[in-house]
């Protein structure tokens, strides 16, 4: 496996397997990203494909990200946001959207999808954020915090808020 | 239950797979882009190395943090 920098610099000379690699180590997280802002599967694809396509338009032009991840995160988030402003209203499409996948055999944790799901929709934006990128996506605050242009203080504190309601949801602040 | 107990509750869910259709769209238009202009690489590194040479680093350094970022899409937070 090749750093983020060797695929960049694979992409350079024309090298489209590392673009291939560069795809499958961020397309996942990137799509769950994408799926929990725009709440939306197909719109959700769309925005990770746009993502690809122009980082490959820009590497083709031998114009090279300086940082790969927070590159690919800020693009999802832009072209998510670009989306939500031209919408006249949010449609959720809750049904089919799918955020996480409980894990085989989990029946606790299978039943209790639904309702996570539901809870951190129902959380205001940017606490459902912070708590999407530091669960799932393992990023620090720091990072979140420059996603989000606020201080790490804040997103510690949108993460912390987002937590407490989930757990009220589920029921998982009285046990 | 305490955060962190609960946060493992969470992060044993994992993520959605993506669809095939997205794989191959994004696999397909992308192979063909990077394959078809592998020389804009070469250019820009001449052009850098060129700038050092003459001690014009910063130069680079400057076209750099205006065209590395993302280009297309400038930060905008609702």
């Amino acid at each position: 496996m090749s750093s983020d920098a060797e695929c960049i610099d694979g992409m350079l000379r024309g090298d489209s397997s590392a673009f291939a690699e560069i795809y499958q180590r961020y397309r996942t997280r990137l799509q769950q990203y994408a799926r929990s802002l725009v709440r939306s599967r197909a719109e959700a694809e769309d925005v990770v494909h746009d993502v690809f396509i122009a980082l490959a338009k820009q590497v083709s032009d031998g114009r090279k990200p300086r940082e790969l991840p927070a590159y690919l995160y800020v693009s999802v988030r832009n072209r998510c946001f670009d989306r939500l402003r031209k919408k006249t209203e949010q449609r959720l499409d809750e049904g089919d959207l799918e955020l996480l996948v409980a894990p085989p055999g989990d029946a606790e944790r299978i039943g209790q999808r639904r309702t996570l799901e539901r809870a951190l929709l129902a959380l205001p934006a940017e606490q459902a954020e912070a708590v999407v990128l530091r669960t799932w996506h393992d990023l620090d605050f720091a990072a979140i915090a420059r996603l989000q242009g606020t201080s790490i203080n804040t997103a510690l504190s949108r993460y912390q808020y987002g937590l407490a309601k989930l757990k009220k949801e589920l029921g998982a602040d009285e046990r | 239950m305490n955060d962190e107990r609960f946060e493992a509750r969470l992060k044993a869910y994992r993520l959605p797979d993506v669809s095939a259709a997205l794989d191959h769209r994004v696999l397909q238009e992308g192979r063909a882009l990077v394959e078809h202009q592998p020389t804009g690489t070469t250019l820009q590194d001449v052009g850098h190395s060129l700038l050092d040479v003459l001690g014009f680093g910063y130069v680079a350094w400057l076209v750099d943090l205006v065209t590395a970022t993302d280009a297309e899409y400038g930060v905008e937070l609702i």
